[in-house]
């Protein structure tokens, strides 16, 4: 997750944000945690398929799919997988 | 109706952003591409905003807020800018990704921050501000033009407070291009000795510079913006120096009522012949004051040269390091800003103290 979280900065040029200060379970599109937009959203869906050649399929997924690091961390995991 | 200048914000490669008296500390530079000096923008721009702006719309932002700030206007009826080259440095990382990637996975940000009326919207969205909202993109004459739009607007009466301004930056891939066209000196050049340097080519340069406008003015107001005037690829000198003739008389004054002549002068001995004609057929005995060799030339750059010639006014004084010729009069009542962009865009402000 912390190799995600870099991507995540780097991708959304966040990088006054240490990657250790976002919490595993913080959520990424509230104004409580990151404060993400529906522009980032569109970044978060290309780090996605550049770095993992993950594509998201259904859209209605995405909300769940962004809710927090450790929700993209565990879709790329189980999309990995199954490609594998 | 007489335009007053209320307010204005400058960010240059001088300290212009930090306030205190003009040019006290000049930096000199031995280069032939000129950056900004860069304040800290988050003074103006939350954080999560900033991360998606580039330098030109930051700049832009920044001198926008300083000169409201200056006006002590919250909300302008208007905002207008004009710039030449626009958001270059999203435009090329855009580009760059849709070779690099093959037109696949493209990002939205640098896409949306690439178009030329960025900044214009960016401080719109910072502001609040519903109202007119334009940006014109005409090369060397993009802000005289901004300028000549706020005159009209407010001369209708349709808006009282305009925001006005000039920028452009440089990237280096502009650089590069703009380098191929033989425009920039071949060698660094000290900027204090730019003006007599005795060979073609210029140094880069890049800024915002924007300014609070309104039909009435303030208790900090100092200078009228009494006129602004264009003239396109003239054929010879003479040209220029009718053009000048014309636009003093259509403001009641002669050659003898302008007490400072600020000029565009860059340091390519070509361009600045035109100066050299003007001067020695108009303004003789005239003090002359320049700006180029402060902010480098751009397109924009009599945004500058504006910003500039509103603080002389402000202070009485021509800062030494803009001095090019004279010594100026002890009051400095009218001021005639003239410059022109690679021999092509012509243009003329007239500034009265108020």
């Amino acid at each position: 997750m912390a190799d995600l979280k870099a991507q995540i900065i780097e991708q959304l040029n966040l990088h006054e944000v240490a990657p250790e200060s976002i919490g595993d379970d913080q959520p990424l599109f509230s104004k409580e945690g990151l404060g993400l937009d529906s522009i980032d959203a569109l970044e978060l869906i290309v780090l996605l398929q550049q770095h993992y050649n993950i594509r998201i399929a259904n859209p209605e997924e995405g909300p769940k799919i962004f809710q927090s690091v450790r929700t993209m961390a565990e879709y790329i995991t189980a999309n990995q997988t199954i490609k594998a | 109706m007489n335009i007053y200048i209320n307010g204005t914000g400058c960010i240059s490669p001088q300290d212009t952003a930090q306030g205190g008296p003009l040019l006290a500390a000049p930096r000199e530079y031995e280069q032939v591409r000129l950056a900004t000096v860069d304040p800290d923008y988050k003074q103006w721009i939350d954080v999560k905003q900033i991360r998606r702006m580039s330098r030109v719309v930051k700049m832009g932002v920044a001198a926008a807020n300083l000169s409201l700030e200056a006006a002590g206007i919250t909300l302008p009826d208007a905002i207008i800018t004009g710039t030449a080259y626009g958001c270059l440095d999203d435009t090329g990382v855009f580009l760059t990704k849709m070779v690099n990637q093959q037109e696949e996975m493209l990002t939205p940000t640098a896409f949306i921050q690439s178009t030329h009326n960025t900044v214009a919207g960016q401080i719109a969205l910072l502001l609040g501000c519903n109202g007119y909202n334009n940006t014109f993109v005409h090369r060397g004459f993009s802000f005289e033009n901004a300028l000549l739009d706020a005159i009209m607007i407010l001369k209708e009466g349709t808006a009282k407070h305009i925001l006005a301004g000039g920028m452009d930056e440089i990237t280096n891939y502009s650089h590069q291009v703009l380098s191929r066209f033989g425009i920039y000196k071949k060698a660094p050049v000290k900027t204090m000795e730019l003006l007599n340097s005795p060979d073609t080519g210029t140094i880069a340069g890049e800024g915002a510079a924007f300014f609070a406008l309104g039909a009435t003015k303030d208790p900090g107001t100092v200078a009228e913006l009494t006129g602004v005037s264009t003239l396109y690829k003239p054929l010879w000198e003479g040209e220029v120096i009718g053009h000048i003739m014309k636009f003093l008389e259509e403001h009641r004054c002669t050659p003898a009522d302008i007490d400072l002549l600020v000029t565009g002068r860059n340091g390519d001995i070509d361009q600045d012949e035109m100066y050299e004609e003007v001067a020695a057929a108009l303004f003789p005995d005239h003090a002359e004051a320049s700006f180029k060799h402060l902010c480098g030339e751009y397109p924009t750059a009599a945004a500058f040269g504006l910003w500039m010639a509103n603080a002389i006014i402000a202070e009485q004084a021509v800062p030494e390091a803009a001095v090019f010729y004279g010594r100026a009069p002890q009051k400095i009542n009218r001021i005639l800003l003239y410059n022109h962009h690679q021999g092509t865009h012509h243009s003329f402000v007239l500034l009265t103290a108020c």
